[in-house]
């Protein structure tokens, strides 16, 4: 295949084509409905026409020489017997020949309609107001004259049959005008008083003379249309009939070409590119073959596109037409066969026109014309052009593998041996390439295809692989199995934000899932309980090359979202570092080795001290602070409480915690990324993972329902604050219903008694929350996972322990119900918390069956709501992505879309990413510790460095007259 | 009661069979009584056989439905009886052949009547579900049961299908022929509404009663496109003098003063115009005496339908239908007047349940129809082919048998519904029980529905409160609580009347005849 460069499309014209047009594109004219003769060869100037380009391997096109798969194909043509209409302009037709004269075709408004219409189109198109508005007003002012104003033929009104045909239709007198009359003259048989109408009445009554009536009645004068008019009026009837004369294809082609192109413009049509007598189709171009391939059964029979038929039907109709009519048919013949062809050509253009049956095939499956290719969502433009599919991708389910680093995944053995990257071969890699065809596409580290210079491709089989790694020569492309350290791009659905989709480097590993480390969870919102992840293996050196730069997990680990690191310890990871610092517990040294097996430490530094046996100790902390870069410096507050000290690498005070280490913003990841580099914090987190794993692991955690059980003496501290909030509530309600209750401002009293009532139950359920708090030990394995961050809430446990508080739907307590009640145990009217669903009871104390049932209420609303939301979003996200989708940050810094309009000057008005900005509280970027970082970096004297940055050389590119300026001056110009 | 006695009353309680019980009992009552009913609805089946002169008519008299126990055609022509187990194992239906005494009766014109062909005739096969009292493995003990390769322990209530169990999902509809006021909105204004959902005999129609913004009452039912005048329409109901009118709606000084506003801005008097007025909105641009015909049809068939009652006169039935639209129009205005809260649509007394049996029926009736008219067909032709005819001809079995037993394979119901079958979920044991006591509300899952998708506090003891999917269909799909009991349908609303009326319950006053209206 030769390589073309790449074309710009300067722009796309929409216009109707000119039948000239039709037949100077034609390859060739079809006159034979057949496709293929005897042998199997395509018959001349028939539908399969060589010239029409080739969809059979080894044939030539006749037309540009080419072979099937470069030759794009070409258009052939038929010449229709008689012009038919293009059913997708049937409104326009209507239109034009509605606002035109039937006789000189011109358009029925004088200069200064015509004037005004062109106007007011020009000023739409420029307020990007939708012109048809102004079309539809031409076309209704047209109407409105019964005479063309240029030549003063009367004009009739136009009756549109669907889906293609028109008629004329002018109201005439009816034939049996006299009998009509004399009918309305008769007595009224059921109305005894009704006793007629006399001609002389009726000659009275409209005012014509009893003569004229007298003849008219006999049939022998037809009355004029004034007549006629009074006649209808005295008598309540109609005497006319419509007279509808039908306009064949070829009639509104001979007026549409009078329209001059003047007026056309007035009518909205571009009359430079489009003229209205095209709409009239003569000639019908026949699409490629290419376009509607014809498809070889098992058997060898051949089956044809359903465009095929179509044109089949088209050519045999055309060939019938011109047959009967050379023959002198008789008219009614042709004018069948005139709506038989019209009928063909409007389906093969449009199939599913409402009011014409559809075309079907033989089976009774409707034929998929053109229309239908490209209409809906599985059409040309939806299905085929905005939808993809992709190769190189895998699929599987994930599992976590806490031994991998961040940037990897582990892929397994049966999908790295389906799945390829194409190297080419060149004299450096030539024994490599030859080893993976050599090792066939069954073992491992082997290749699948490979391809020669020549274009062709060849399968690497088992059987053939030996013989084939010989032949591989520079130049060849192998297709080669994934192997370890390649770099291949991981995603989950829903890709809601860029670090959805990361690069990873590839681990072949047994069994058939996907392993990641746990923690790359958050930023693709993953978990193990049966999601699924997509992979796919990047094919060109370019690609990989961003992908790794760009791409990879570690250069994710800020989040543009918030600026802060989304990668960080999760979960057991956090009690895990909790429990090695909170109470800075010591350690032997194999108890510390142990702890630090699975890091790059190796060596442990002087020990912390001794213990009472005399052997040397580590403390929590300083096992910690291995993992941290000798020379961090940082102090923060921790989420339990403390204050954490970070001095040269040392961990001095403080516990970490979820602020100091977790995903969504962990001080000390985040501070490493921004102050070292993505590197030392991806280490820094595979590290802090193994050593959590490994500090849980030494001092056990376990969570069961003993650890949330209180004492008796605190059960009964919860009882007594819930006594005293049903006693205040009791009190509310009697103020209520005495009348005494006043409302807060804003409010009605029943909606401040409700709010009155909440207010002293969530109280109540605090104050049970904190009993039950200052009855858990320090030790607790739920304090410590609420107090780390690592799982869970003080809220939980109050619930847990103490009492589960309101139940509330849609932020009320529960109303709903039976009349005037919640449920059938309680008293019509009763307002008391119980009955309106107050759990007073704690989850591990058990809840009675009413307290469930409510608790079920309140819980089905999270449910619900999880289940709406979950699709709001999606489609919300959709909309966003869909508005924004276009716009571009630019090379200049400034944001434009695809007509390169400018939306901002700079990047988010402050050309800032949210990722290199410190996230400290105060917002201050601590200018002078980086550049003092950067510069003692890049030099490696301090004598190198003064002559660097002491270094004054004189002003520059002063003009001759002005004095040399101090360096004050442009300090202070800012 | 002890402990322990209480814990065996439970057991028994909450024994194995009970688990599709509500399926059993619906199914049974549908083929004891349900498919009889179907028949007798439709009596005959007419032909046009003598339409042309010189020709009697013919028609055929549909009498007795009779159903076997599920059997078997073997190849050889031998029929056998057919156990659930070997219907799985075969892939073939779990169905009973139906028999039906059909008379083809000739004459009625010129001649007298004669009965020309009356034989009982199998009409076509009916699925049955496992374990109904038309089941053959009803009755067996375990031991029995595992002989012919049943669990003993499979609770039945689903169907046999082409080898394929499955399920009838009991669906959760609005409760008919119930006045339900709301409120709603209509061109930014809040209105009041009365909506009843009138049904009789697979027929539904919606009637709403709606007080607009100006505080006109208008009406509006299917057949008529927009709405009717209240006044108009009860007028042609029958119920013309205004005081009358009035007094049927409320003798409250309130809305009389409403009914006033209504009434003098009513454009027709007597009932003849009424009548006249409505055939000009069912029937325009028609002649004057269509238009009559066409309204006088319109009231008595498609408003308010469940208000008919065999035997009642015709007249009767229109004042009925009279007085239901003054309460109506009486609810609309209270609603309006804050003496009342718009009615809660998920009030589970506002629900009624279709079990299996309620959805064989809609399937048989449209079924039997389908018979029907196949044996018109084949009657007319077998006349016009001078054969003899004889009922044994003219009946094709194969019709009744692939309308039922089509829709139980695929979920697509008559009515367009779809999913009403669904396999059987054999996961495991409690996937199987869970499937069987499901419940659906037809209520679209793509919209929200926050209301509707809440735990009701009526759902107490009826609708486990925790078991229901996440997701699209959470709130929507249910499952039945343990101790859920099912009422059915009472047989003879006859009787029951009279058992209502011996406690107490007194009709409307002014109407001779004690029919209180169906809520």
């Amino acid at each position: 295949m030769s390589i073309q460069s790449p074309k710009e499309i300067g722009g796309i014209s929409f216009g109707l084509m000119d039948p000239e047009t039709y037949r100077d594109m034609s390859a060739t004219k079809v006159i034979t409905a057949d496709t293929y003769d005897d042998d199997g060869y395509p018959i001349d100037m028939g539908l399969m026409d060589p010239r029409l380009g080739v969809i059979d391997p080894g044939l030539e096109c006749r037309t540009c020489g080419r072979h099937s798969g470069s030759c794009n194909g070409h258009f052939g043509h038929i010449e229709l017997a008689a012009p038919v209409i293009h059913v997708g302009f049937t409104k326009l037709i209507r239109r034009l020949l509605r606002s035109t004269c039937r006789q000189c075709g011109r358009l029925a408004l004088n200069d200064e309609q015509k004037e005004e219409f062109r106007d007011r189109l020009v000023r739409a198109k420029e307020l990007n107001e939708d012109p048809n508005d102004v079309l539809k007003a031409a076309v209704r002012q047209a109407r409105k004259s019964s005479t063309c104003p240029h030549c003063g033929e009367p004009q009739a009104d136009i009756k549109h049959e669907k889906p293609t045909t028109y008629y004329e239709v002018q109201n005439v007198l009816s034939g049996d005008y006299s009998e009509r009359i004399a009918e309305a003259m008769q007595p009224d048989p059921d109305d005894e008083d009704d006793v007629g109408l006399s001609p002389q009445d009726l000659a009275d009554k409209a005012e014509i003379s009893l003569e004229r009536v007298n003849q008219m009645l006999a049939g022998e004068f037809r009355p004029r249309k004034d007549d006629r008019r009074s006649l209808e009026k005295a008598l309540g009837i109609d005497l006319t009939e419509e007279d509808m004369n039908k306009l064949m294809p070829s009639d509104i082609r001979d007026w549409f070409e009078d329209i001059p192109d003047e007026d056309i413009e007035v009518l909205g049509i571009n009359s430079e590119k489009s003229r209205p007598e095209w709409i009239i189709l003569t000639v019908l171009p026949v699409p490629p073959v290419t376009a509607r391939p014809s498809i070889t059964l098992d058997n060898g029979q051949r089956s044809e596109d359903d465009l095929t038929h179509k044109l089949v039907d088209i050519i045999r109709i055309n060939q019938r037409f011109m047959e009967n009519r050379e023959a002198g048919a008789p008219q009614l013949i042709i004018e069948d066969l005139w709506e038989l062809l019209q009928y063909h050509v409007t389906t093969f253009i449009d199939n599913e026109i409402s009011g014409t049956p559809p075309a079907r095939h033989r089976s009774g499956r409707p034929l998929k014309t053109l229309s239908q290719r490209l209409k809906g969502k599985e059409g040309r433009f939806r299905g085929s052009l905005s939808g993809k599919r992709v190769n190189f991708s895998a699929r599987t389910v994930i599992s976590p593998d806490p031994t991998l680093s961040l940037n990897e995944v582990g892929v397994p053995d049966r999908v790295a041996t389906e799945m390829t990257i194409t190297i080419n071969v060149t004299e450096r890699n030539i024994e490599e390439a030859q080893q993976y065809v050599s090792n066939g596409p069954e073992n491992h580290p082997g290749s699948n295809y490979v391809k020669r210079p020549d274009g062709r491709r060849l399968k690497v089989t088992e059987k053939n692989c030996e013989e084939l790694a010989t032949k591989v020569e520079a130049g060849w492309e192998v297709n080669r199995h994934l192997v370890d350290g390649d770099i291949v791009i991981f995603n989950r659905q829903p890709s809601l934000h860029r670090m959805s989709i990361m690069a990873h480097e590839v681990v072949v590993m047994p069994y058939k899932t996907f392993r990641l480390n746990t923690v790359v969870c958050p930023p693709y919102n993953a978990d193990f309980d049966g999601d699924e992840m997509n992979l796919h293996a990047l094919q060109t050196e370019e690609a990989r090359a961003e992908a790794r730069v760009l791409m990879r997990v570690q250069e994710q680990i800020l989040s543009p979202r918030f600026g802060e690191n989304i990668i960080g310890a999760i979960q057991d990871h956090i009690s895990g570092t909790y429990l090695l610092t909170h109470e800075n517990p010591q350690f032997s040294e194999t108890q510390a080795l142990d702890l630090l097996r699975a890091t790059r430490v190796d060596a442990l530094p002087d020990p912390d001290g001794e213990d009472e046996m005399g052997s040397p100790y580590w403390t929590g902390q300083t096992i910690f602070s291995l993992l941290l870069p000798g020379d961090l410096n940082l102090e923060f507050t921790s989420s339990t409480g403390d204050t954490v000290i970070v001095e040269n690498g040392q961990l001095l005070e403080g516990t970490i915690d979820e602020d100091a280490v977790g995903a969504f913003g962990g001080e000390i990841v985040d501070t490493l990324v921004k102050q070292y580099s993505e590197r030392r914090a991806r280490i820094f987190v595979n590290e802090i993972a193994s050593l959590a794993m490994r500090a849980i692991m030494h001092f056990g955690f376990s969570i069961g329902i003993d650890d949330e059980s209180i004492p008796p003496e605190a059960d009964e501290q919860v009882d007594e604050a819930i006594r005293n909030a049903y006693e205040r509530i009791g009190g509310l309600i009697q103020t209520y219903e005495n009348g005494e209750l006043e409302s807060l401002p804003g409010r009605t009293v029943d909606e401040t008694l409700e709010m009155k009532i909440m207010q002293t139950l969530g109280k109540a359920r605090d104050s049970a929350g904190e009993i039950a708090e200052d009855h858990f030990t320090e030790d607790n394995p739920a304090v410590v996972m609420a107090r780390s961050g690592a799982r869970g809430s003080m809220l939980n446990l109050t619930q847990m322990a103490g009492c589960v508080g309101q139940q509330a739907v849609r932020g009320e307590r529960i109303n709903r119900g039976y009349e005037d009640r919640t449920l059938a145990h309680y008293k019509p009217h009763d307002l008391s918390a119980e009955a309106h669903g107050f759990v007073e009871n704690s989850y591990r104390g058990g809840l009675t069956p009413r307290e469930f049932f409510f608790h079920a209420m309140g819980g089905r609303e999270g449910l619900v709501d999880t289940a709406v939301r979950t699709s709001k979003s999606g489609y919300l996200q959709r909309r966003l992505i869909n508005a924004l989708s276009e716009l571009e940050a630019q090379y200049d810094g400034t944001v434009r879309d695809t007509s390169d309009t400018i939306v901002q000057f700079e990047y988010g008005e402050d050309g800032t990413s949210p990722v290199r900005v410190s996230s400290s509280e105060d917002f201050d970027i601590d200018v002078d510790s980086i550049v003092d970082r950067v510069v003692e970096a890049e030099f490696e004297s301090a004598a190198e460095k003064s002559a660097f940055l002491d270094r004054q050389e004189p002003p520059t590119n002063l003009s001759e007259y002005g004095e040399p300026r101090g360096y004050e001056e442009v300090e202070s110009d800012d | 009661m002890n402990r322990s006695d209480r814990r065996v009353i439970s057991r028994e309680y909450f024994s194995d069979d009970r688990l599709a019980e509500h399926h059993f009992r619906s199914f049974n009552n549908f083929l004891m009584r349900g498919m009889q009913e179907v028949v007798d609805e439709k009596a005959t089946i007419d032909t046009d056989i003598g339409d042309k002169e010189g020709q009697e008519p013919v028609y055929v008299e549909l009498g007795d439905i009779r159903i076997l126990t599920p059997r078997v055609r073997e190849a050889d022509g031998s029929e056998e009886l057919l156990y659930p187990q070997e219907a799985r194992l075969r892939n073939i239906t779990y169905a009973a052949p139906v028999f039906m005494e059909m008379s083809i009766i000739r004459g009625g014109e010129e001649e007298p009547e004669t009965v020309v062909d009356s034989t009982e005739t199998k009409v076509g096969r009916m699925p049955i579900m496992v374990g109904s009292e038309k089941c053959n493995i009803t009755g067996f003990n375990d031991q029995e049961l595992i002989e012919i390769g049943e669990d003993p322990v499979d609770p039945g209530g689903y169907f046999i299908v082409n080898g394929s169990e499955r399920v009838l999902m009991t669906s959760e509809d609005l409760a008919p022929n119930k006045i339900l006021a709301e409120y709603d909105t209509k061109y930014g204004d809040e209105i009041q509404v009365a909506k009843t959902f009138s049904q009789r005999r697979g027929y539904r129609a919606l009637v709403l009663c709606e007080r607009n913004r100006s505080g006109l009452l208008e009406v509006s039912f299917p057949s008529v496109s927009g709405s009717v005048d209240f006044i108009t329409l009860v007028r042609a109901l029958g119920l013309e003098s205004d005081e009358e009118i009035v007094h049927r709606v409320s003798d409250d000084p309130e809305i009389v003063k409403f009914m006033l506003e209504n009434l003098e801005e009513a454009d027709v008097q007597t009932q003849e115009e009424a009548i006249e007025k409505l055939g000009k909105r069912v029937a325009s641009g028609q002649g004057k005496n269509y238009q009559l015909k066409r309204a006088n049809y319109v009231i008595d068939r498609y408003l308010l339908p469940h208000l008919h009652e065999d035997g009642v006169e015709e007249e009767d039935v229109r004042i009925n239908k009279a007085f239901y639209l003054c309460r109506m129009a009486e609810a609309c205005f209270e609603l309006a007047l804050k003496r009342r809260e718009s009615d809660d649509k998920d009030h589970y007394a506002n629900k009624r349940l279709k079990v299996s049996g309620d959805l064989m029926k809609d399937l048989f009736r449209t079924a039997l129809n389908k018979l029907a008219r196949d044996v018109k067909y084949q009657l007319e032709r077998a006349n016009m082919r001078n054969r003899n005819l004889t009922v044994n001809t003219v009946v094709r079995s194969d019709v009744l048998t692939e309308r039922l037993e089509h829709p139980i394979a695929t979920g697509n119901w008559v009515g367009g519904r779809s999913g009403v079958s669904q396999l059987v979920d054999r996961t495991d044991y409690m996937g199987v029980l869970s499937h069987l006591r499901r419940l659906r509300s037809p209520l679209s899952r793509s919209q929200p529905h926050f209301e509707a998708r809440d735990l009701h506090a009526t759902q107490w003891g009826r609708i486990c409160p925790s078991e229901t999917p996440e997701g699209p269909n959470c709130g929507l799909v249910k499952n039945f609580a343990q101790a859920m009991e099912l009422s059915q349908n009472i047989e003879d609303e006859q009787s029951l009347k009279r058992e209502l009326a011996s406690m107490g319950v007194e009709g409307i006053p002014g109407v001779n005849r004690t029919t209180p209206a169906d809520d």
